[in-house]
């Protein structure tokens, strides 16, 4: 196991505590998320997809970090969902919306706005290191197979 | 190498899942599943339902309470708003 495989393995298991925590801790007190989303700046009217794609994606994204064959496509997700969650927080912080709503989430709930976006930019760091591994390591893995062919 | 792996993914999902029943308000009993109250300066009066009658507003204060037994403890943080309070309010200077 190389240092770069190690990194790899890091990264995915950070990742999938964050997401499993984040979508288990909803769906254990889903009543509680469904008030904590109407209390967001968003229409209401958006809360019952929201409820249920949010963890989903976020299971999804889990799933997809374990296993080898999916891990870019778990990285790619878990940085487009991370960047849409610090876009909404820094968009809170800027006063963009009528109101600062709380900051929820589990544990997560203690954060304020500050430490919400820089906990958010620590985890899109980390899903764009993945991703830089991820393909270092895949085009290394094809190369080393179209060697083997010559 | 596929040892170490699996142990570290296990080790993942077991913490997550563990952490997020740990802190569950099964578990630790926290306000939100409660009936909310919010006081209006005299005496607790039922708060509503969270984004529909009220929002919390803001981090500083607390917005909501629920009760233990007979008393009030402070649940959500923020400034308690009703629908129709949703645009902070500019602040006034006298001239």
């Amino acid at each position: 196991m190389n240092k770069r495989q190690v990194v790899l393995e890091c990264i995915s298991a950070l990742l999938i505590m964050l997401f499993l925590y984040a979508s288990v801790s909803k769906f254990l007190d889903f009543q509680r998320f469904i008030g904590e989303v109407n209390n967001q700046p968003l229409p209401n009217s958006w809360t019952p997809f929201l409820v249920w794609t949010v963890p989903s994606l976020e299971i999804a994204i889990s799933v997809a970090l374990i296993f080898e064959r999916t891990r870019m496509v778990g990285f790619i997700a878990s940085l487009a969902l991370m960047t849409l969650f610090t876009i909404y927080a820094a968009a809170i912080l800027l006063h963009f919306f009528e109101y600062v709503p709380c900051s929820c989430g589990g544990v997560i709930r203690k954060l304020t706005w500050p430490q919400h976006l820089v906990f958010n930019l620590f985890f899109v760091g980390l899903s764009v290191i993945g991703i830089i591994l991820q393909r270092r390591r895949s085009f290394k893995s094809i190369s080393i197979t179209k060697n083997s062919f010559v | 190498m596929k040892k170490i792996k699996l142990t570290v993914m296990t080790l993942a999902i077991a913490l997550s899942i563990g952490g997020a029943f740990a802190t569950s308000p099964h578990v630790t009993q926290t306000c939100q599943s409660s009936t909310q109250y919010y006081y209006n300066g005299s005496t607790y009066v039922l708060a509503g339902t969270a984004g529909v009658n009220y929002i919390c507003v803001g981090v500083q204060g607390t917005c909501t309470y629920y009760k233990v037994g007979s008393t009030y403890v402070p649940c959500m943080p923020g400034a308690y708003c009703t629908s129709n309070c949703r645009t902070a309010p500019t602040p006034k200077t006298k001239n």
